[in-house]
């Protein structure tokens, strides 16, 4: 495993006490918490915050927790209005308090850093200007305190951009303290690039890191795997940078269902992190893929990605698929056939959905495991012989009696690749017979035959 | 009374014993790797029994409630034969999949420099993909044999709470006892170990480590050994949790070392129509 370290952001307990929050986390087996301070959760403006600091200090420590402290709370300074004063309001003053409390707070929890964001801009005021405020709100942050300060791009704040939050920095004579806090999934909704790339274009400014999923366009956070992100190779990322900070996961509307919203955080984290290990250590000595492979369902989890996983198949077959990917295409063909020849069933449906990868001149060892997997009645393997490279390589009978096989044993048309470039006369014929036979004992004909028709009708 | 059989040759028995099993009580079940009773005559031979225990077997188990699990190793016996030696190359690829909780069965049978060789090397697999291992214990001179079993142990590093001894007696017990390994017993109708001596050998160890199992295989042998031993230790004023602790907790925190049990429970406890590889335990007509 990578040295990353997983933690857990406090505004996903929202509804539990803090102690219980922190005792949950670091149950489930996190290592660090970003703590958002809030009228809940060590309010910064309690009389007797110096003392709560202290406890929850101590706390941390016997629970073995890193932190951070966020600052994002919603209500805090302003009650009516969200997340109000800014530093780029008229009267930022607030706001420039606060985040110096913050500062005393982090450095008496002993926390890593403290996270902050510009804040939407006023839509009375105009860029220059706003500009303007940040700068000077930033520096007033920064004056006299030896705190580490982490700039987070929010999607919809004037500093939305990993682009803007390096050029301010940049205009401030980059000061050591200042560094960045990048969420992985407002990556995937706003950024040019992707969070791999940003954490790599962060490079050593990054102090803080929040992990969860989102989609293009839309800043909503999620759970792992209900987005775009690629989480593997965005872990890959943060180790191949050597990111020592936390990363923390931020499920900020998912404190209904905290504790278990948090344990599959942490399974699929680990599963991810296991999947980036193996295939940095596949890169450096592919032999290795020989023991990995098997491994992997264990490690990285198996469940199916559509109905039965015959179209799209399993979480196993697509970590699988990019441990073969890991591998040089020389490597690959040479590995290809024993991984196949001793993998059980599920190691070789992964092979057969990998195929693709083969460097060209191996095309005929792909052939013959494609026709061994037409052989079988697993319509798991039968599933995946049929993908793209059956579509590019097969020869014209043996792939049209695959097709009229997956009518026989169930497996949807969906699952073979090329259906609509690859259907001919014959496979019309075949599966226009098979209806025949169908409907002359009086039984179902499968849908997928229309499928079919209609795919040679559109040619 | 719940049991985890932690080692059965479920290849060599029939259905009626998995039924019988279930009656009993049985709903887990480890299948070490071992010889034929057939020599084997190449690596072949193995790795298409290897592919039984982690497919076919596996899968006949399910359809009768019970999780099979397996462990992977050339067994002492044919570690002499230089025609299945090369198995050693490809164990690896076995020792990480899917329902793989040791590597075994390895140790002693005649004593040879072979089987010390590849008993040595196996040691070796186990630390480096992290799983427990079986040993078994020869049947011929047992006392010296356990005595240098427990030696090779020793010079191997892996930790003594992840091996299981097996097939021990009275005269075996306390050795392995103070070496810190677990302790198999093997109950026969014949041979080895009967139910009743195993109920005297708990009242004199305790249930720490203690496993017991019915090592049932195409010899005469009664897969209901490990019920039979819970009634006897019942009958001997052990209580319901004693028994509970051997037959399943212990096997369960033996074999759960490799992070590779799958002990959900099954859904059906009669065979269905599910097939595997388009083969089902069903014989006639399918509904």
């Amino acid at each position: 495993m990578s040295t990353l370290r997983f933690g857990y952001g406090t505004n996903g307990f929202a509804n539990h006490r803090l102690d219980d929050a922190l005792a949950i986390i670091a149950d489930l087996g996190y290592t660090g918490v970003a703590l958002t301070l809030d009228h809940n959760h060590l309010d910064p403006f309690a009389g007797d915050v110096a003392e709560q600091t202290r406890r929850v200090r101590a706390r941390l420590e016997q629970l073995g927790l890193g932190v951070v402290v966020e600052t994002g709370a919603r209500f805090l300074l302003d009650p009516w209005r969200k997340h109000q004063p800014t530093l780029l309001s008229d009267e930022a003053g607030p706001r420039i308090d606060f985040l110096r409390r913050a500062a005393r707070i982090a450095a008496d929890l002993g926390a890593e850093c403290v996270s902050f964001w510009s804040g939407v801009k006023p839509a009375e005021v105009d860029d220059t200007t706003a500009w303007r405020r940040l700068l000077d709100g930033v520096a007033a942050v920064l004056e006299d305190t030896p705190a580490r300060f982490a700039l987070e791009p929010e999607p919809g704040h004037f500093v939305q951009h990993l682009a803007e939050a390096l050029r301010l920095r940049d205009e401030l004579g980059g000061p050591e303290q200042l560094g960045i806090t990048l969420d992985v999934g407002h990556c995937v909704a706003v950024e040019p690039f992707d969070a791999a790339t940003c954490v790599r274009q962060a490079g050593d400014l990054l102090f803080n890191v929040q992990l969860d999923d989102m989609r293009t366009g839309v800043h909503e956070h999620l759970e792992f795997g209900e987005g775009e992100l690629d989480l593997t190779a965005t872990l890959a990322a943060l180790a191949e940078v050597g990111y020592r900070g936390l990363a923390a996961i931020e499920l900020p509307r998912h404190s209904h269902a905290a504790p278990d919203v948090a344990r599959r955080g942490l399974r699929a984290l680990r599963a991810a992190d296991w999947l980036a290990d193996a295939e940095r250590t596949v890169r450096a000595d592919p032999a290795r893929i020989r023991t990995l492979f098997p491994a992997v369902g264990r490690k990285a989890g198996r469940s199916a990605l559509d109905a039965h996983g015959l179209v799209h198949g399993t979480v196993d077959d697509k970590a699988r698929v990019r441990l073969l990917a890991a591998l040089k295409p020389e490597d690959l063909a040479a590995e290809v056939p024993d991984l196949y020849r001793y993998g059980d069933g599920a190691e070789r449906r992964a092979v057969l959905r990998g195929l693709h990868l083969l460097p060209p001149e191996a095309a005929g060892t792909g052939v013959r495991l494609v026709e061994d997997a037409l052989r079988a009645n697993d319509i798991g393997l039968v599933a995946a012989a049929l993908g793209p490279f059956a579509a590019e390589h097969l020869d014209a009978h043996t792939w049209r009696h695959g097709v009229l096989k997956c009518l026989f044993v169930g497996v949807p048309v969906a699952a073979v690749a090329g259906l609509g470039d690859r259907v001919d006369d014959e496979l019309v014929r075949m599966v226009g017979d098979y209806a025949a036979e169908r409907r002359a004992a009086g039984r179902d004909v499968p849908s997928d035959i229309d499928v079919i028709l209609q795919e040679a009708g559109a040619q | 009374m719940r049991i985890f059989d932690p080692h059965i040759h479920m290849t060599s028995r029939t259905t009626d014993d998995y039924e019988a099993m279930y009656a009993a009580g049985v709903r887990a079940l480890v299948e070490p790797a071992f010889w034929l009773g057939q020599p084997r005559t190449s690596v072949g031979s193995f790795t298409d029994y290897f592919d039984g225990l982690i497919g076919w077997e596996r899968f006949r188990a399910s359809q009768f409630g019970i999780r099979h699990h397996c462990t992977i190793a050339l067994n002492p016996k044919e570690a002499n034969d230089p025609r299945c030696t090369d198995v050693l190359d490809v164990l690896p690829r076995y020792l990480t999949k899917d329902g793989v909780v040791a590597v075994g069965e390895v140790g002693y049978d005649s004593m040879t420099e072979a089987e010390e060789k590849a008993f040595a090397h196996q040691l070796q697999l186990a630390v480096e993909y992290e799983l427990p291992v079986l040993v078994h214990t020869p049947h011929r001179d047992k006392l010296a044999g356990t005595k240098r079993t427990l030696e090779v142990v020793r010079e191997s590093g892996i930790a003594p709470e992840r091996v299981v001894v097996d097939h021990l007696n009275e005269v075996t017990v306390g050795l392995v006892a103070e070496a810190g390994c677990w302790m198999g017993f093997s109950i026969y109708p014949h041979t080895k170990m009967d139910e009743h001596r195993m109920v005297a050998i708990l009242a004199e160890y305790g249930t720490a480590r203690m496993l017991v199992n019915s090592a049932a295989d195409w010899g005469r042998s009664d897969p209901l050994k490990t019920y039979r031993t819970g009634q006897a230790m019942l009958a001997g004023g052990f209580t319901e949790s004693d028994v509970d602790t051997v037959l399943w907790r212990n096997p369960v925190e033996f074999y759960g070392q490799s992070g590779n049990l799958m002990l959900d429970p099954l859904e059906e406890s009669s065979p269905t129509g599910a097939t595997f590889e388009g083969n089902s335990v069903l014989r006639g007509a399918r509904q």
